[in-house]
């Protein structure tokens, strides 16, 4: 027998050949006793799994099967809940509460070296008073407000002049 | 409703609405038979254990699913034996197989194994024979085993069994016919040890 006749005997025992080829394989077999033998014990073998096919029993009690199957389930479930949406005041707490107080703490900081370094025009262009020392002049001081439009200019006399020359600040506008 | 006296198909139907009881009493019903199919594929006591436990949570979710044109229990182990395939596919990946395996594997060896004449399970206890099988079936390769189980026990056609385990139908026949002869041998031979 080749392997495709003997596979041909396996097939016409599980029922899985066309009715001709089946009724040719089946009268072959008869007349052949090789083929004959391989039936008989493809049959024996299918016969004994079918009556004794493997049976088993858990070796876990039921509450400890079930347990586990629960467990897995209900996280299951708990991660496919759907999460509700968070409130404003939730949303303000978590996100725009802190990042204005980041916000105001960077502006402060930024105000502060500003301050600290922003040149005389820049405060004039603010409108500040601002109040400058022209050393140059020897002890001359001026003091401007954009915003009254006013300069007063002081000049103190320097040490060993005549304080009767310059005794008031004056007003230039 | 009383879980325990409900049929199969209540007991569906409660559990599709969220009833976990219903669904418990159907895991009590049929875990055995579960259980004993993963255990006929894999060979492993505690992979049986754990694939039959996936196999019944995935049961919960896909509960949807299931429209009522098997028997809830054909379904669910359709469920397990998927899970198991998967499962023996990793394996596969990692595991090395003998030079027997292989030549077990492309075939041709079961050509050389003489015809058992007489049955050889004939005169023996139902429990015997039984014991007997396993320890056949333990000797079996993976492939041969699981083409033997699906067929044999799941009544499943060479054509199903190809779409279930990813072949051909040729290689399932010839895995078929190399596993019952491999069967037939080894239960003469245990017959003759006993």
């Amino acid at each position: 027998m080749n392997p495709e006749e003997q596979l041909k005997v396996q097939a016409l025992l599980d029922g899985e050949l066309p009715e001709r080829e089946a009724r040719e394989t089946l009268s072959w077999t008869q007349r052949d006793s090789a083929a004959a033998g391989l039936l008989a014990e493809l049959k024996n073998t299918r016969q004994a799994l079918a009556q004794s096919g493997p049976r088993a029993g858990l070796p876990e009690s039921r509450e400890f099967f079930w347990s586990k199957i629960e467990r897995e389930i209900q996280r299951l479930e708990l991660r496919l809940t759907p999460r509700p949406k968070a409130s404003l005041a939730v949303v303000l707490r978590r996100w725009i509460l802190p990042a204005a107080a980041v916000g105001l703490v960077i502006a402060g900081v930024a105000a502060y070296f500003h301050g600290r370094t922003a040149p005389v025009e820049a405060l004039m262009d603010a409108g500040a008073p601002v109040v400058e020392t022209i050393l140059a002049d020897g002890d001359a001081t001026i003091y401007r407000d954009v915003r009254e439009g006013t300069t007063l200019v002081w000049f103190s006399p320097a040490a060993g002049s005549d304080p009767a020359r310059n005794p008031k600040p004056n007003a230039v506008n | 409703m009383n879980h325990s006296s409900a049929d199969d198909e209540a007991l569906v139907k409660a559990a599709r609405q969220g009833d976990l009881a219903a669904f418990e009493e159907l895991v009590f019903r049929h875990r055995d038979s579960l259980y004993a199919r993963a255990l006929s594929l894999t060979r492993h006591e505690q992979d049986a254990v754990d694939l039959s436990q996936e196999a019944w949570v995935k049961g919960w979710q896909r509960l949807a699913q299931f429209q009522g044109e098997s028997r809830f229990a054909t379904w669910m182990t359709r469920i397990v034996i998927n899970l198991c395939l998967d499962h023996l596919r990793r394996q596969k990946r990692h595991r090395t197989d003998s030079i027997e395996e292989l030549e077990e594997e492309r075939g041709g060896v079961e050509r050389h194994m003489p015809v058992v004449n007489l049955n050889p399970t004939a005169g023996l206890e139902r429990a015997e024979l039984r014991k007997k099988i396993d320890a056949a079936l333990g000797q079996l390769t993976p492939e041969h085993r699981t083409v033997l189980v699906l067929h044999e026990f799941e009544d499943m056609e060479y054509k199903a069994v190809a779409a279930a385990v990813g072949c051909s139908v040729g290689t399932v026949m010839s895995r078929l016919y190399y596993a019952r002869r491999k069967m037939a041998a080894l239960l003469a031979s245990a017959r003759e040890e006993s």
